[in-house]
């Protein structure tokens, strides 16, 4: 399978900082690929490198097999980009919006018109296409923001938290035509903070923290291999002391209050001895059903719906 | 590219009001309020009232009313007595008044000039200096002036000082000072339109496509140049065709020294977008700083009313060498493109260092 998007020790510094250390990640055509990260993680910054807006530190970044930054106009016609914000004149009319963005892609005449007409199709926006834009909902703004970054059809869409602020009748409608546009052919790069849509949309997932790539595969693949399963633990006593001495027999150790949150452990008496020899006491034990969740919250220490 | 750029921006300054207020409305407004409140050269259709008394019968009271009347400048409004005409100066219905006795005697009893010499010198010298004129022909026994008289004293202009137009208009000064202070605020409405695109998202997803960053910039600021040349015609044409403003000189000079003026101002709001960040930035020292170089150009306030300082001062703001070169074209017949090249290249010159500084701090991405 040809790939639509191949990053390659892409990374940026802001003079000392560095924000992107160098993300190597490729995105075979036809997929749906989640990008996951908490805040600061870098997600947005490695976007915009691989659109072309921002200039990368070090790195190559290839669209469609064109390289971003030396064919930039091949490549970038290639892509459609949605802002994490509404990127939209508020004082124009949808029509209006779509018929620049349309023009700065290259379309003109009957070609573009009547791509106009199939992105409001696609937006739902049908019957409001003279409306200012100013005068739309939030969720009516998210649904023709989608519109303007595939009204020129791209092999490779990128959506930075698309859903954000909708409401959830417009979140449907993104998701739907997420996954519609993924059956036409279209390749799609996804930032999200719903886990949900990212475990029930995308074939594959990548998580960023600390401006680096920690993990990438299926959500199959990365469940297993970076936990999310195991045993959450209650105890009384010295939660603390509990989990520095359940963390010399097991990796990662996490919880928060009297909770110790184990991973899949075998032998597990060894690492309750252990516990128990703090002078805490194990009052309960539950099974962890491994998710992705668990991955995010076993990988970066963080949960992903408190970012 | 360009072309839906432009048409974008035309669509998005037409519905924005407070711009079109500011770039179209505001400057009628003050070419007509300074204009009223601004007067130059003789005014034909209303000379001057100066009071004046002399004894019933008396020669040279009588000739000298007909030398003020005969005069351009001023109207005479006989007075029964000399207190009348001291109390009309004092109440300020009149700025001058003149007292003929009838005894007069050159040195013992002169002609009293009523005149409050306590006014500037500018005001009193020519006024004080025509008067004495037409007194000593009244009280010498010189005739009325006519065309046909011998001329005494003849004012000519030398070689090397172009002739302005008699019949200045206060509108000739008050139309290009107005068209150059709101022309600049272009400036303000690009550096503006530069921030609203990173703040609405619209610079990030033009950024990402398929067009150069050089043509990005050109689309941004070309839209505003045009509505600057709109900006420049609407007031030239109010000016002409509302307040009778003429045009002295070159038509064609009038369209070059306007489309450098433009090019200045758009240059300018490339320099003022790359030092705010946010409309409120751009919003808090723009104006300011744009008035300042407006009142030290001259726009509010004629530079050859300025001391000798403050004219050189106003010379290092592109709205001084743009005044010089509109007053040349308004007021001076026979000024051709030529002799307003020099103010076209200053301003090309400012363009040239606005654009330089601009885009030397320019960030096409912004962290």
């Amino acid at each position: 399978m040809a790939s639509v998007l191949a990053l390659a020790g892409l990374g940026k510094d802001y003079g000392a900082r560095r924000a992107v250390d160098a993300v190597d990640l490729v995105i075979e055509a036809g997929t749906i690929v989640g990008l996951l990260g908490p805040n600061g993680a870098g997600k947005t910054t490695t976007i915009s490198m691989a659109c072309g807006v921002i200039t990368p530190t070090r790195g190559t970044a290839y669209v469609d097999g064109h390289d971003v930054w030396r064919d930039p106009r091949k490549a970038k016609r290639a892509l459609g980009l949605v802002p994490q914000e509404l990127a939209l004149y508020d004082e124009l009319s949808a029509r209006q919006n779509l018929r620049y963005f349309g023009r700065i892609y290259g379309l003109s005449g009957t070609e573009l018109a009547a791509r106009i007409d199939w992105a409001l199709g696609v937006a739902g926006l049908a019957d409001r296409v003279d409306d200012p834009v100013s005068e739309f909902s939030g969720g009516m703004k998210r649904r023709l923001n989608l519109a303007a970054g595939v009204l020129h059809k791209p092999k490779l869409l990128i959506l930075d938290e698309p859903t954000v602020g909708v409401d959830p009748q417009s979140r449907n409608h993104i998701f739907e035509t997420v996954k519609t546009l993924r059956t036409e052919g279209m390749t799609v790069l996804y930032t999200s903070h719903y886990m949900e849509e990212v475990e029930a949309l995308c074939d594959t997932v990548a998580i960023m923290d600390h401006g680096r790539l920690v993990a990438a595969g299926t959500i199959a693949e990365l469940v297993a291999s970076h936990g999310g399963e195991g045993l959450d633990l209650e105890v009384t006593g010295d939660a603390e002391a509990a989990r520095t001495a359940a963390a010399t027999l097991a990796s990662p150790v996490a919880g928060e209050g009297q909770i110790v949150r184990l991973p899949e452990v075998q032998p597990l008496a060894p690492v309750l001895a252990a516990i128990e020899a703090t002078g805490a006491t194990i009052t309960s034990i539950a099974s962890r059903r491994g998710n992705l969740e668990g991955v995010f919250l076993a990988l970066t220490g963080k949960a992903l719906r408190d970012e | 590219m360009l072309g839906a750029a432009i048409t974008k921006d035309l669509l998005l300054l037409a519905g924005d009001r407070r711009a079109l207020a500011m770039l179209f409305v505001m400057p009628v407004a003050f070419i007509l309020v300074f204009g009223m409140f601004f007067k130059f050269g003789p005014d034909k259709d209303h000379p001057r009232p100066i009071a004046v008394w002399h004894a019933p019968g008396d020669a040279r009271g009588q000739r000298l009313v007909a030398n003020l009347i005969a005069s351009e400048s001023f109207t005479p409004r006989e007075l029964p007595t000399a207190e009348a005409v001291r109390t009309a100066v004092v109440t300020e219905d009149v700025i001058a008044g003149v007292i003929v006795p009838a005894d007069f005697l050159p040195g013992a009893r002169p002609v009293e000039l009523v005149i409050d010499e306590g006014m500037s010198l500018q005001v009193r010298g020519p006024l004080q200096g025509s008067l004495t004129g037409l007194i000593v022909r009244g009280v010498l026994g010189l005739p009325t002036p006519s065309a046909n008289e011998p001329a005494i004293v003849v004012a000519r202009t030398p070689p090397g000082i172009d002739r302005p137009m008699t019949n200045i208009s206060a509108f000739q000064v008050t139309v290009p000072g107005n068209a150059v202070l709101f022309g600049f605020f272009i400036a303000l409405s690009v550096a503006i339109g530069f921030t609203e695109e990173r703040r609405s998202g619209t610079w990030r997803r033009s950024l990402a496509a398929p067009v150069s960053r050089a043509t990005l910039l050109l689309a941004k600021l070309v839209p505003y140049s045009i509505v600057g040349l709109l900006q420049m015609t609407f007031l030239f044409s109010i000016g002409a065709l509302a307040f009778g403003m003429q045009i002295a000189g070159s038509l064609v000079g009038l369209v070059l020294l306007s489309i450098a003026v433009v090019s200045c101002a758009t240059a300018l709001g490339l320099l003022l977008a790359s030092l705010g960040r946010t409309e409120k930035q751009i919003g808090s020292i723009g104006p300011p700083v744009l008035l300042v170089m407006g009142m030290l150009g001259g726009c509010m306030f004629p530079r050859l009313a300025m001391p000798a300082f403050m004219q050189k001062v106003g010379l290092a703001m592109p709205h001084g060498w743009a005044l010089d070169g509109y007053y040349a074209l308004l007021v001076r017949p026979g000024t051709t493109v030529v002799d307003v090249l020099p103010q076209i290249g200053a301003l090309l010159g400012f363009t040239a260092l606005f654009a330089l500084i601009g885009l030397s701090r320019f960030r096409f991405e912004r962290q």
